[in-house]
């Protein structure tokens, strides 16, 4: 760089002219802001369709990639609230047995049994959780951590819920594409959703208890109870992960506390970015395909997905998602040093 | 001893330092005055070094973007380029605002913990009988922890720190920040026996009045500008800085 210079970041002219509304004249504007959005939910809602060039195989790729998301969503909106689980498999386990449950000895059918399984899933996930809410930072965590462990380790002991066998032999979903299809509408549904709701009054409220919930309380609101619908209401794509899941494999069993739920969401969210919801979801696409495409390493397969994942908290600790995001809104110059006058 | 020249701090598009000059004579005690946002605490950090580490951090994470250009001289060496820990070998100790002191350490283990890059333990320990002398109420305090002192016990407890480091150029940010009357009085009488051990010092400070008696030169800054310099009979007799500053 020249001497008497310097580099300065600014955002593309679109964005400049109002910090709110954008205001735009033009089809290519248009295109500029809606583009990478309408790819990414067309990509999405396109992708089941060609499952004769992809083949089963990568649509089930998909599949877990999108149950990854929900959970990484999960995982983002419990941090937003300034919440780090490390048990995300407790939420997915919950719902894939609440699904089991109901429908082999009460026998609803799937239309039934995910959307109930999902809430109550939810439920039960926010009275569990109530009691340590007070707690923060890695002692929530450990908590969370252990959950799931522990709801495995009863129903090993007890036998109750099919014990280490499981339920099997549940009700079957119409298809791939279906489950396919439905979990990316929920994806791309629940990111809408849960972004929009952060730009409500109610989700400042939850942003500013991410910040500093001292103020919070001292405004008069009580921190318990939000983060208690905050959990509640992160819950619920996660335990409908384990419930679609379940229906769509049609047997549920111990594994649904597996460790993998709970690390590959929070991988995906960091590698995609902590706290962007699109960036959960992005993370979550390119963890999941990449893992599949290591398994022709064998054992090595771990170490290389550590050592990525090593390369990301490291190299790019704001995730792929902010970053592709300033890269796109915003371009860089050299300008002269220039004082300013008074 | 210290010569900052055409200093300029972005943060990011954002000006916070701007063309700034200003020099400090070995044996001064040299006062930068300015209201908030004045750009008091980006001077005094990137003269630490904190800056420049700021710098390092926010770049590797991709966050903002600091720019720091313009000459830093500390004993006619250009400092501009180095990390915090080697402006500290080279004698200049920063003193942050709002009395940083280890919460959970006892007080005297926060003065040790000052003195930990020097070697000879024995001269650690005489540093720490001069902040005593200094500070006379931290004699008592010894074996508490310090998140349980007053905030006035912290900043001398801070500012023990600092000292126990041995510096050659003291830097204090807001020494008086959020002390009472009197707890400024004992602050302030301390700077008289910190003089004394032959370090200069460059304090940060929004009011003036309690430290204007005691400073060599002033600067006083508004919007990362420079708008005057003096001694301190010269800032003293103005009556702008004496409205803006002395609250009269």
């Amino acid at each position: 760089m020249k001497a008497g210079h310097r580099k300065e970041r600014i955002d593309r002219g679109i964005k400049v002219r109002a910090d709110e509304i954008f205001a735009i004249s033009s089809y290519r504007e248009i295109l500029y802001l809606m583009g990478p959005r309408l790819l990414a939910i067309m990509g999405l809602l396109l992708f089941p369709l060609f499952r004769d060039v992809t083949g089963a195989y990568w649509q089930t790729v998909g599949f877990i990639a999108c149950i990854i998301a929900l959970l990484a969503l999960s995982w983002n909106f419990l941090f937003s609230v300034g919440l780090v689980s490390l048990g995300q498999a407790f939420f997915f386990g919950v719902g894939a047995y609440f699904t089991g449950y109901f429908n082999h000895f009460l026998g609803l059918g799937p239309l039934f049994s995910i959307p109930l399984a999902t809430v109550c899933g939810a439920v039960l996930c926010t009275i569990v959780i109530f009691p340590v809410l007070r707690l923060r930072g890695i002692y929530f965590a450990l908590i969370t951590f252990a959950l799931p462990l522990f709801l495995m380790r009863i129903i090993e002991a007890t036998g109750y819920l099919g014990g280490t066998e499981g339920i099997s032999g549940l009700q079957r979903l119409p298809g791939l594409t279906f489950s396919v299809y439905v979990s990316v509408v929920v994806v791309l549904a629940v990111t809408f959703i849960y972004l929009r709701f952060f730009d409500t009054d109610y989700g400042l409220v939850l942003r500013a208890i991410h910040d500093n919930d001292m103020s919070v309380l001292a405004g008069g609101l009580s921190v318990q109870w939000y983060k208690a619908q905050a959990v509640f209401i992160a819950a619920l794509p996660a335990t409908f992960a384990g419930a679609l899941m379940t229906h769509h494999y049609r047997i549920v069993g111990m594994p649904a506390f597996a460790m993998e739920y709970s690390i590959l969401p929070l991988t995906a969210a960091v590698v995609g970015g902590t706290g962007t919801f699109a960036g959960g979801v992005l993370g979550a696409f390119i963890l999941v395909p990449f893992s599949e495409m290591l398994r022709a390493f064998g054992t090595l397969r771990i170490v290389m997905y550590s050592a990525l994942l090593l390369l990301f908290v490291v190299g790019l600790p704001e995730g792929i998602y902010r970053f592709a995001q300033r890269k796109y809104f915003q371009f860089e110059r050299i300008v002269p040093l220039e004082e300013e006058k008074q | 001893m210290l010569d900052i020249k055409s200093l300029m701090v972005f943060y990011e598009n954002a000006l916070a330092v701007n063309n700034l000059n200003l020099d400090v004579r070995k044996g001064e005690i040299v006062g930068v005055f300015g209201s908030n946002s004045a750009g008091k605490t980006t001077l005094i950090n990137t003269i630490a070094g904190l800056t420049l580490h700021l710098k390092w951090r926010e770049q590797r994470k991709g966050g903002q973007r600091i720019t720091i250009v313009g000459a830093q001289l500390f004993e006619d060496e250009d400092i501009g380029k180095l990390s915090p820990s080697e402006r500290v070998k080279k004698g200049i100790v920063l003193c942050r605002e709002r009395h940083p002191v280890f919460r959970d350490l006892a007080v005297e283990e926060n003065l040790r913990l000052g003195g930990f890059l020097i070697k000879n333990q024995a001269k650690v320990k005489k540093s720490i009988d001069l902040v005593y002398s200094i500070f006379p109420p931290l004699t008592k305090l010894k074996t508490r922890k310090a998140g349980l002192c007053s905030g006035g016990e912290q900043e001398m407890i801070a500012i023990g720190m600092a000292l126990v480091a041995r510096p050659k150029l003291l830097l204090l940010d807001e020494p008086l920040l959020g002390l009472s009357p009197a707890m400024q009085a004992i602050v302030v009488q301390a700077l008289k026996d910190i003089r004394k051990l032959e370090v200069t010092v460059l304090l940060t400070e929004q009011y003036a009045r309690p430290i204007m008696p005691h400073i060599d030169r002033g600067f006083i800054i508004e919007n990362g500008t420079l708008i005057m310099s003096g001694t301190q009979e010269e800032l003293m007799d103005n009556p702008e800085v004496i409205s803006a500053y002395f609250g009269m």
